[in-house]
């Protein structure tokens, strides 16, 4: 039998940001507090990225950076604040200044509407949304290209129809994946499925890289099969501080900081020019954070944080 | 007398609402520990579900978000957000949702979006995350607020959620899968709703307050029927549950 050559499809995350041209359309894995790909966010504000239109569910910490400065100008969601602690400070005074837009959508409308990208079907029915402003006000796509609710042509019943994305990149965070992108996910995949095959690129960023017999001889762990995959990043403590399952658990002392911090633009501007604008890269990020806090993150048996 | 914070008061009252054998949507907060605690109490065969995925949790200890790796160890499933609000909610299974909001009007309409006019919004908020979807299709509402005046209003910022719309009928016109909001929680009272008009009415109001007191709290005309009784206060065995579930006082607070 001949061995098939492997293709090797590692990058560095400073790399695969180089791919992304400003005004792109991402997708954005993770869903709160679990495996949000903050790392990935930092990148992006230090390459200076601008007029990125994010799609995603709910985020935290990552929609905050990327409202913060500057890197995202659209916001195609349906949830962002920092649970337990409060409101997204910076986007709501970038919507404040109008240099945010934010398209209002449900979960399940907007995890539909990956859905439907994936399938490459140009929409999805859905029982949301009808009756409210959801419904009625749009931010900036226009109402009839935001949503249509309609007579279903089987029943006659009202029914929401919300369109599908394929942007131009996926980007989700995994616990494990193997060189070629067989990517495996612990836990909770959020709205990550339909996400990952919605993108016209994927790019999966890994805590970890491991062997393809450990993928072979655990296939249902895949949840991602390489032939999605385009760019794979291995980038260990890529959700800090937040968290990801077995790996790392949050780190609620630094998101308190990070949350605070985000109360005025002078002290989001210092935290912004120590944490990120101020490191080359993730290693300097994450040895400011300190070897020491990061181990005490570290999971533990069998609880998973 | 059983001694107690506002904030356990609140939990093992609105833990009250759920019942035995019910899908529950928790969430985090004061309602993830009302749910826990119907569990523990009267409800051990409900099952509380996070939208980010967890089916049947059993968390060991309180999460922070839905997503949080608390709420994996001894759930009995780890899916999805189509599993949960997809096939689960709007296939109808879930009986009871929790939400917030920072406006509710007198149809149980819930503002969680915008504070000020849509095309020049003072504060930003969180928006609908499930919650709309929740408020759509779920057989009932338990929402929980803070009571403040501006909060119970004529009219919305904003709807971004469907209690009964514009009054009867309403619901039934877009053809919504859930039944609508059951009661609404507050630190002053609990309402609930009048199946004639769908309009919001006084149930309730807590120890230490008066019928007076709600009608001062509320910018609509509010449904006030002849014999308002008074909360039911949390029993002692209640309270300590809730430290067990909540032993660092994440969301009970320091010192209780």
């Amino acid at each position: 039998m001949v061995e098939p050559e492997i293709e090797d499809k590692r990058i560095t995350l400073e790399e695969a940001v180089k791919k992304i041209p400003d005004g792109s359309g991402l997708f954005w894995g993770g869903f709160g507090y679990q495996r949000a790909p903050i790392a990935l966010s930092h990148e992006l504000v230090r390459q200076r990225k601008r007029n990125l239109t994010i799609y995603t569910c709910g985020s935290e910490v990552d929609l905050e950076i990327m409202a913060g400065a500057g890197v995202a100008s659209r916001y195609e969601i349906a949830f962002s604040a920092i649970e337990a602690l409060g409101l997204s400070n910076n986007i709501r005074r970038r919507v404040s200044e109008g240099k945010l837009l934010v398209e209002d959508y449900t979960n399940l409308a907007m995890a539909l509407r990956f859905l439907g990208g994936s399938l490459n079907v140009p929409f999805m029915p859905l029982r949301s949304m009808m009756g409210t402003d959801m419904a009625k006000l749009s931010r900036y796509r226009g109402i009839d290209n935001k949503l249509r609710v309609i007579d279903c042509p089987f029943t006659g019943s009202k029914i929401c129809l919300v369109p599908s994305v394929n942007p131009d990149f996926s980007i989700v965070h995994v616990q494990r994946v193997d060189m070629s992108g067989n990517a495996q996910i612990d836990g909770i995949i959020g709205e990550d499925i339909e996400g990952s095959r919605c993108g016209k690129k994927l790019i999966v960023l890994a805590e970890e890289i491991i062997d393809e017999k450990d993928v072979r001889s655990h296939p249902d762990q895949t949840k991602i099969p390489a032939m999605y995959v385009d760019y794979i990043v291995e980038l260990p403590y890529a959700a800090h501080p937040m968290m990801c399952q077995n790996y790392y658990d949050y780190d609620l002392e630094h998101l308190m900081l990070f949350h605070k911090a985000t109360k005025t633009e002078e002290t989001w501007q210092e935290y912004l020019d120590e944490y990120i604008i101020g490191v080359q890269n993730h290693e300097e990020y994450l040895k400011l954070i300190g070897d020491e806090r990061l181990k005490e993150l570290r999971a533990k048996e069998p609880w998973g944080y | 007398m059983t001694k107690y914070t506002k904030t356990e008061f609140l939990i093992a009252c609105a833990s009250r609402h759920v019942k035995d054998g019910e899908n529950v949507f928790g969430g985090t907060g004061m309602p993830l520990l009302a749910a826990l605690l119907a569990k523990e109490t009267h409800a051990p065969g409900s099952n509380l579900i996070s939208e980010a995925g967890f089916i049947d949790a059993q968390p060991r200890e309180v999460p922070l978000s839905v997503a949080d790796t608390r709420y994996y160890y001894g759930c009995s499933a780890a899916i999805g957000l189509i599993e949960t609000l997809g096939f689960l909610l709007q296939g109808g299974r879930i009986d009871v949702g929790f939400l917030g909001a920072a406006q509710i009007d007198e149809y149980g309409n819930l503002n969680t979006s915008y504070i000020g006019p849509y095309d020049h919004p003072k504060v930003k908020l969180p928006g609908s995350g499930g919650g709309n979807d929740i408020a759509s299709s779920a057989k009932r509402l338990i929402i929980m607020m803070a009571h403040d005046k501006r909060k119970f209003v004529k009219q919305l910022d904003y709807m971004t959620s469907p209690g009964y719309l514009e009054g009867p009928g309403s619901r039934e016109k877009w053809n919504l899968v859930g039944g609508g909001p059951q009661v609404v929680i507050t630190d002053m009272c609990q309402f609930d709703f009048d199946p004639d008009t769908c309009k919001i009415r006084l149930l309730s109001v807590h120890p230490g307050y008066s019928v007076a007191d709600v009608l001062d709290n509320v910018m609509f005309d509010l449904i006030v029927p002849d014999n308002v009784p008074t909360t039911e206060e949390p029993s002692q065995e209640q309270i300590d549950i809730m430290h067990k579930l909540d032993p660092k006082g994440i969301y009970l607070g320091k010192g209780g």
